[in-house]
């Protein structure tokens, strides 16, 4: 076959490439030179990511074609994805760099880590076939896995990187199982291919109806759901999050509760609400129902997510366990807007959350010290006032997640809501609605602890260093933009196309 | 100008913050920032009732688009008309008072306890006078942060319960409203053919020409969805008991803020919301809420009666007081209404005034039971005579404020052509006002007449000055409220008919309305 008619086009990649070469590059620094400085893997990860983002923007408005057989395609659902991976890396790479000094961990790998699963992550939502996803997934998953283990001396790390890997496989398994399943379910004998994992070709055969077997395919969303289920941490998949996350370094924890999650999301969101929810356009009555199971299914799983990370969140005595109890429930209420199938609400509300939780998971890492020491919600009491600026805006961050209005989290919740409310789920709504009320009373435990209680004659203020500043700065700015004006990022995702309304053009 | 006017009122407070930031390290200093931008804020709302238009309907409006994205239609759109300009007054008063009566009454964190102060005035003004529902809901929610601050940092033994308790019940009440407005947004927008807006007097319009009908069952839920927000804040029994206990932990700049201005919000909410967006659903549940307002009522008078901390004492006169302004608004009749608002007013300066009184009080001698006072009249006299005004306004003696207020509501109740059982409810309200004069007056008794029991108060020093500047512009007004009302209700008339027009119009063409026509949630 000519390469021309496989479509090879880097520049469909460049993200992609951009971010692993920069990955490729600190490690051969790493293993050339002694010791690389940590000011130079850092910025060098940052400048990567900066250029990713620029070669997402200048993609932006063109529109091209799905390139490499179909394997990659270059819609702004993507991009918009890519951004907030990007965003989302960025401010990781930026809280790490102070708390790797302070932690005496070896430098090179970590920034490679994460600049690997950075890649993956673009790849998940670059992915235009099933195959693709999931190498994108794994290249995250495996990167993370080794993150969390990153503090190789404390047993929780350890802890957190063995519980992560082995339920991590688990479910990889059967993502893979249920994309076999949908393979073989779009056998059609004579056509070429016989069989596909090119969503869009997924796409017509379903819309077409001419599957081999619907019931395989039913199977095999339902696999791919529980897969899925289990990266995005939705209840009943949900239970390897708090161990992992309580375990996992500070700065990885925060980078898995909001990168990697947007990223499965993003890739769930493909193949769900635009793959499959094209079903029904065929007015196959297998089809139609076959797409009101799963849309059900999903709005049961948002239902139990929300309300069991949120009971369960309340009875957390560990900070950084309680966000990740907190971090299921804001994985229940995107699927609200996944339940809705309106990416663009999905889209907005993981965009105000990576930003508000990476703000909150950046105070916790220099409240807790060296070690991951302090983090109990008893350690906050009464640093409130010690320590104003820094609580000031973990009460910020914090209420923010709660859903203050004028900030991300208000916005991103009012969004998905009135989609929800506006494709006819009105209980769920509703349900959701009576869960951001009890999600107050954890939220509030925080700020209670650290204002109202009395102060610890113990506890020394952190210092802060410039890259942090700048991150915490970033995240403020977001979490009031995107609550205040958040008119241009929104008419922006308005706008945006998915290779679904790009076809129908 | 007048534009503007009601953004600068709003924002001039919030401005006051920066200036604390940078205002160094002398607490007197910030002390006076504060009070000069509260004081600036009062003298600017005051061209407000100058220059309105008692037949304008809604004035000093602004508007502009907001976010549009999404088909959204948010709005910054404020304005006021006859039923939120008093209470905007009303605010702009108690705050500057709140600032002058803890003005030594604060020991730590007195920079951040002013921040707070300023920004929930900008909070309470911006819910009365915000005129898109999604700007409304932005207010309402975001002053609690501050209030919530005021209760928990500078609050009594156990302030934290009693923040939380506070945080949680509105919280529950209004993310339900949210859920509310989310389905009013799409039910206006289905109805007038996708124009998408949060737009309230857009919307109540539709209402009152019909283009927006909803079915009965749909009103019905859409009205509670509201009035449980506004319910538990105004309290209502039996959702009163946050009230209690926010109150009593309460620094007392917060118990006379709360008292003075958020419940209030809950009342405002009916009338603004409730009753002209869910006419038929209002009258419906009438009976229902008049019955918890009249239980509130008698309730709120039995329980303050053997209260022996005089600030709980208060809270709980304040469920009685509120209960009978719930009971005026559901009256659907012009003098019930008017009563109401006025009521709302009353009860705004006259229970300031009394968390003023007992604040004073706790200040010299470190307590708030009863039953350590007694004779205070001897070596008090300024106070005696104050505290007797407000408490005379508190029990509705004719030529005070209570007495107009009050009585409005009794006879527009009694009157009332449209509410079932009117002359039951006024009869059972007005035992709660006989009670009211009981436990008002034992309690004054106790503390100020008779002889002085407990030595420690033979030293007790008088009003000072600063009190004094407090405390007597509160019982002019008591004075000048009772005496000549005539400016203060004439400004609210037109509003009330019109809004009494629309319930009694939509409840007396109920054929209108029938579960065929109306919108109905699906």
């Amino acid at each position: 076959m000519e390469p021309n008619q496989i479509g090879i086009n880097y520049q469909a990649i460049l993200p992609e490439t951009i971010t692993g070469g920069v990955a490729i590059i600190i490690m051969m620094i790493d293993a050339l030179s002694r010791r690389i400085e940590r000011r130079v893997a850092g910025g060098l990860s940052l400048l990567g990511l900066a250029g990713a983002a620029v070669s997402v923007a200048t993609m932006w408005g063109r529109n091209a074609e799905p390139s490499f057989r179909g394997m990659i395609v270059t819609d702004q659902f993507r991009l918009f994805f890519a951004l907030i991976f990007l965003v989302v890396s960025f401010l990781i790479v930026l809280i790490s760099i102070r708390w790797i000094q302070e932690e005496q961990l070896p430098t090179g790998e970590y920034f490679a880590l994460l600049m690997f699963a950075t890649t993956g992550m673009l790849f998940m939502s670059a992915a235009n076939d099933l195959v693709m996803i999931f190498l994108g997934l794994e290249i995250t998953s495996i990167s993370t896995y080794v993150l969390c283990g990153y503090r190789r001396t404390d047993l929780r790390s350890n802890e957190s990187a063995m519980k992560y890997f082995i339920l991590g496989s688990f479910s990889t398994a059967f993502l893979l199982y249920g994309m076999a399943f949908v393979y073989g379910a779009s056998f059609q004998a004579g056509a070429r291919p016989a069989a596909t994992t090119n969503l869009q070709l997924l796409k017509e055969r379903i819309s077409s109806g001419a599957l081999f077997s619907p019931e395989m395919l039913f199977a095999g969303a339902a696999m791919m759901i529980v897969g899925f289920g289990f990266k995005v941490a939705t209840a009943p998949f949900h239970v390897w999050s708090p161990d992992v996350y309580e375990g996992a370094p500070t700065p990885v924890t925060a980078f898995l509760s909001t990168g990697s999650k947007a990223a499965a999301f993003a890739a769930f969101c493909r193949v769900f609400i635009l793959t499959l929810a094209a079903a029904p356009i065929a007015e196959s009555a297998l089809m139609h129902s076959i797409h009101s199971v799963w849309v059900n299914a999903l709005q049961v799983m948002a239902i139990l997510t929300m309300t069991l990370g949120n009971l369960v969140a309340i009875v957390q005595g560990n900070i950084k366990r309680m966000l990740a109890y907190s971090s299921i429930a804001h994985a229940g209420y995107a699927l609200v807007g996944m339940v809705a199938s309106d990416w663009k609400a999905v889209a907005f509300y993981l965009l105000s959350y990576v930003v508000i939780n990476i703000g909150a998971f950046a105070i916790i890492e220099v409240f807790a010290q060296r070690g991951d020491k302090r983090t109990e919600i008893s350690d906050y009491a009464g640093i409130g006032f010690q320590s104003l600026g820094l609580a000031t805006a973990l009460s910020l961050f914090l209420l923010s997640l709660a859903g203050i209005p004028l900030t991300a989290g208000f916005m991103a919740k009012l969004i998905v809501f009135k989609s929800a409310w506006g494709s006819g789920f009105h209980v769920l709504v509703v349900i959701a609605v009576i869960n951001s009320a009890i999600s107050w009373y954890y939220y509030l435990r925080v700020i209670v602890a650290m204002f109202f209680a009395d102060q610890q004659p113990e506890f020394k203020a952190p210092t802060l260093n410039r890259s942090f500043a700048a991150a915490l700065v970033l995240t403020i700015i977001a979490t009031l933009y995107l609550g205040i004006l958040p008119g241009r990022v929104l008419d922006t995702l308005d706008r945006a196309t998915d290779q679904i309304s790009r076809a129908r053009k | 100008m007048d534009n503007y006017l009601l953004t600068i009122v709003t924002l001039l407070p919030l401005a006051g913050i920066p200036l604390l930031l940078v205002a160094g390290k002398s607490e007197t200093t910030w002390k006076w920032i504060a009070l000069i931008v509260s004081v600036a804020t009062f003298l600017i709302s005051l061209l407000l009732p100058i220059n309105f238009n008692s037949a304008g309907g809604l004035q000093f409006q602004a508007d502009a688009p907001w976010i549009s994205a999404f088909n959204l239609g948010v709005r910054y759109h404020v304005g006021v008309d006859g039923l939120s300009i008093w209470l905007v007054l009303l605010t702009t008063f108690l705050v500057p008072l709140a600032l002058i009566s803890s003005w030594n009454s604060i020991h730590r964190r007195l920079r951040e306890f002013l921040i707070a102060m300023l920004a929930l005035e900008t909070g309470m003004i911006g819910v009365f006078v915000a005129m898109d529902l999604f700007l409304f809901y932005i207010f309402w929610e975001v002053m609690l942060v501050p209030m919530y601050f005021l209760i928990g940092v500078w609050g009594g033994e156990r302030r934290i319960y009693a923040a939380i308790k506070f945080v949680i019940y509105t919280m529950i009440g209004s993310l339900l409203m949210l859920a509310g407005i989310i389905a009013l947004y799409y039910l206006n927008g289905q109805a007038t053919g996708g124009r998408f807006t949060f737009d309230i007097p857009t919307i109540t319009e539709n209402v009152k020409t019909g283009a927006l009908l909803i079915s009965p069952t749909s009103q019905s839920l859409l009205f509670w969805a509201f009035a449980l927000a506004f319910l538990i804040k105004v309290p209502l029994f039996p959702f009163h008991t946050w009230l209690p206990d926010a109150h009593v932990e309460a620094p007392t700049a917060g118990s006379v803020i709360l008292a003075g201005v958020l419940l209030k919000m809950g009342t405002y909410g009916l009338m603004r919301f409730n009753l002209p967006l869910f006419p038929v659903a209002a009258h419906e549940w009438s009976v229902l809420i008049c019955s918890l307002a009249v239980v509130g009522v008698i309730y709120g008078a039995l329980v303050a009666m053997v209260q022996p901390d005089l600030k709980k004492l208060v809270a709980y006169s304040s469920v009685s007081h509120l209960g009978l302004v719930v009971l005026g608004i559901f009256s659907f009749t012009d003098q019930g209404m008017q009563g109401a608002i006025y009521q709302m007013l009353n009860h705004g300066v006259s229970t300031g005034a009394l968390f003023l009184i007992v604040g004073m009080i706790y200040d010299r001698r470190h307590t708030r039971l009863i039953s350590e006072f007694g004779g205070l009249a001897r070596v008090m006299p300024a106070y005696s005579t104050l505290f007797l005004v407000v408490v005379l306004s508190s029990i509705a003696l004719p030529l005070l404020n209570g007495f107009v207020g009050e009585f409005l509501i009794l006879v527009g109740t009694f009157t009332s052509p449209v509410l079932p059982h009117a002359r039951l409810f006024a009869s059972l309200a007005s035992i709660g006002m006989i009670l009211s004069s009981v436990y008002m007056l034992w309690m004054y008794q106790r503390v100020i007449l008779g002889e002085m029991k407990n030595a420690e108060n033979e030293r007790l020093a008088d009003l000072n000055n600063r009190e004094k500047l407090v405390l007597v512009p509160i019982c002019l007004l008591i004075l000048w409220m009772g005496v000549y009302p005539a400016v203060f209700l004439s400004r609210s008339e037109q509003m009330v008919r019109a809004l009494r027009g629309r319930v009694t119009s939509a409840v007396e063409r109920p054929a209108n309305v029938t579960a065929n026509n109306g919108i109905e949630l699906r």
